[in-house]
């Protein structure tokens, strides 16, 4: 059922290739340059819900996320990527007929990556780059915060404490009307005092279209906006503690994510919200209720 | 004395925008790029610094709907193809053709 699953979702982004324009997706990376010597950060802030919980605990996960991003333009094909992300958890449960909270905050693992351009196709107003890329999650994350209740449970703690590495491939086709940007990706998580995290794959695709301004002016460069679909194919592994696999943890989530994008040439704004179509999650999994992102990025030289 | 004087005034207002004239048929120039690949206003400022990192250049007009990246070059300075197709390069773009007035 999941390799069918990944390989619909594979073949619709394949056949929906047809291209995208602008300022890439929101909720992944695409294959656009980032011109030799040139920076570009880029901040979000990320609210995610989960519950659906089938146990008596009935549970409600909150999560604020805002990781910070830097890119750099190492070359016109080689492009270096930094993140590092804040981000505050909130449990609350019931234990013992009494309703609790439990909670984390702090920084959580910085990524690092490169990405290179092996495919580039240009054409006036149109270009379409297929790009690998590399990278490593490290442990900048704390993982043994406690709060009043004791050891904070490992899935609500900012960091993972593991050395993850990941690798995949984006690609992106732009015209001055459009933009299709379709990624894959998979992470290999280690353990990390006793504990590792279920691997995680996933394949995103995103599409972008252009309502404003509807014709370009044969002069200068206007700004543009957007309106964005983006489709996010999730799968994660089981955890396991101890050598023990956790049966309620990890499965597959389908997102499908609307949103908006304002770009001009030095900045660009965006916003999109995902919500689940599909969620096949183990056991009591906590289930996603929806992910909302804002954020800007602005490109500037040294 | 008079008449001299209004000779010599009118003949420096009449030679004035002669001076001018010639002064822009032999030092000021420009160069237009067509660059492929251009299709998003972001991408489009690494281009613009790029080509304005070159010396000799004055400034840049991009025209987006074109695909046209248009080069002010300083008077009397010489900016080759080559340094031109660099920069675009560099930008992570294409430059397809060169053409100068």
């Amino acid at each position: 059922m999941m390799y069918w699953t990944w390989a619909v979702a594979l073949l619709i982004g394949l056949i929906a290739y047809p291209g995208t324009p602008v300022a890439g997706p929101i909720t992944f990376n695409s294959a656009l340059p980032v011109a030799e010597g040139m920076s570009i950060l880029r901040s979000q802030v990320k609210l995610t819900r989960k519950s659906g919980d089938t146990t008596p605990a009935g549970r409600v996960l909150n999560v604020t996320a805002a990781p910070v991003v830097l890119a750099y333009g190492a070359s016109s094909k080689l492009a270096l990527f930094g993140v590092l992300p804040y981000v505050d958890k909130r449990l609350d449960m019931t234990t013992g007929g009494t309703r609790i909270r439990r909670d984390a905050q702090g920084i959580g693992d910085a990524l690092f990556f490169g990405r290179y351009t092996v495919i580039q196709v240009d054409k006036p107003g149109d270009t379409l780059r297929i790009a690998p890329f590399a990278g490593l999650k490290t442990p900048t994350g704390s993982h043994t915060q406690s709060d009043a209740f004791g050891l904070v449970p490992r899935i609500l703690q900012p960091g993972s404490g593991s050395w993850d590495p990941f690798l995949g491939v984006a690609l992106t086709r732009q015209t001055l009307d459009w933009e299709f940007d379709a990624a894959a990706k998979y992470r290999f998580n280690t353990e990390a005092s006793g504990f590792t995290f279920g691997d995680e794959a996933r394949a995103d695709a995103s599409f972008q279209y252009r309502i404003f301004p509807r014709t370009i002016e044969n002069t200068g460069v206007p700004a543009f906006v957007y309106l964005v679909l983006e489709s996010n194919l999730i799968w994660n592994g089981k955890n396991r503690s101890l050598g023990v696999t956790d049966p309620n943890s990890g499965g597959l989530t389908w997102n499908l994510a609307p949103g908006l994008q304002y770009v001009t040439d030095r900045f660009v704004l965006e916003t999109a919200i995902q919500i689940p179509a599909i969620q096949n999650l183990n056991g009591t999994t906590l289930e996603s209720d929806w992910v909302w992102t804002a954020g800007f990025r602005w490109n500037f030289f040294f | 004395m008079r008449i001299f004087r209004f000779l010599l005034i009118v003949g420096l207002l009449l030679a004035a925008p002669i001076a001018s004239v010639a002064a822009q048929e032999t030092g000021v120039s420009s160069a237009t790029i067509q660059v492929d690949g251009l299709s998003c206003p972001f991408c489009a400022y690494g281009l613009e610094k790029h080509l304005k990192k070159i010396a000799g250049v004055e400034g840049v007009e991009i025209n987006m709907k074109s695909g046209k990246a248009i080069v002010r070059l300083k008077p009397n300075v010489q900016v080759d193809d080559a340094a031109l197709k660099t920069a675009v390069k560099k930008a992570g773009f294409t430059a397809r053709s060169i053409t100068r007035p």
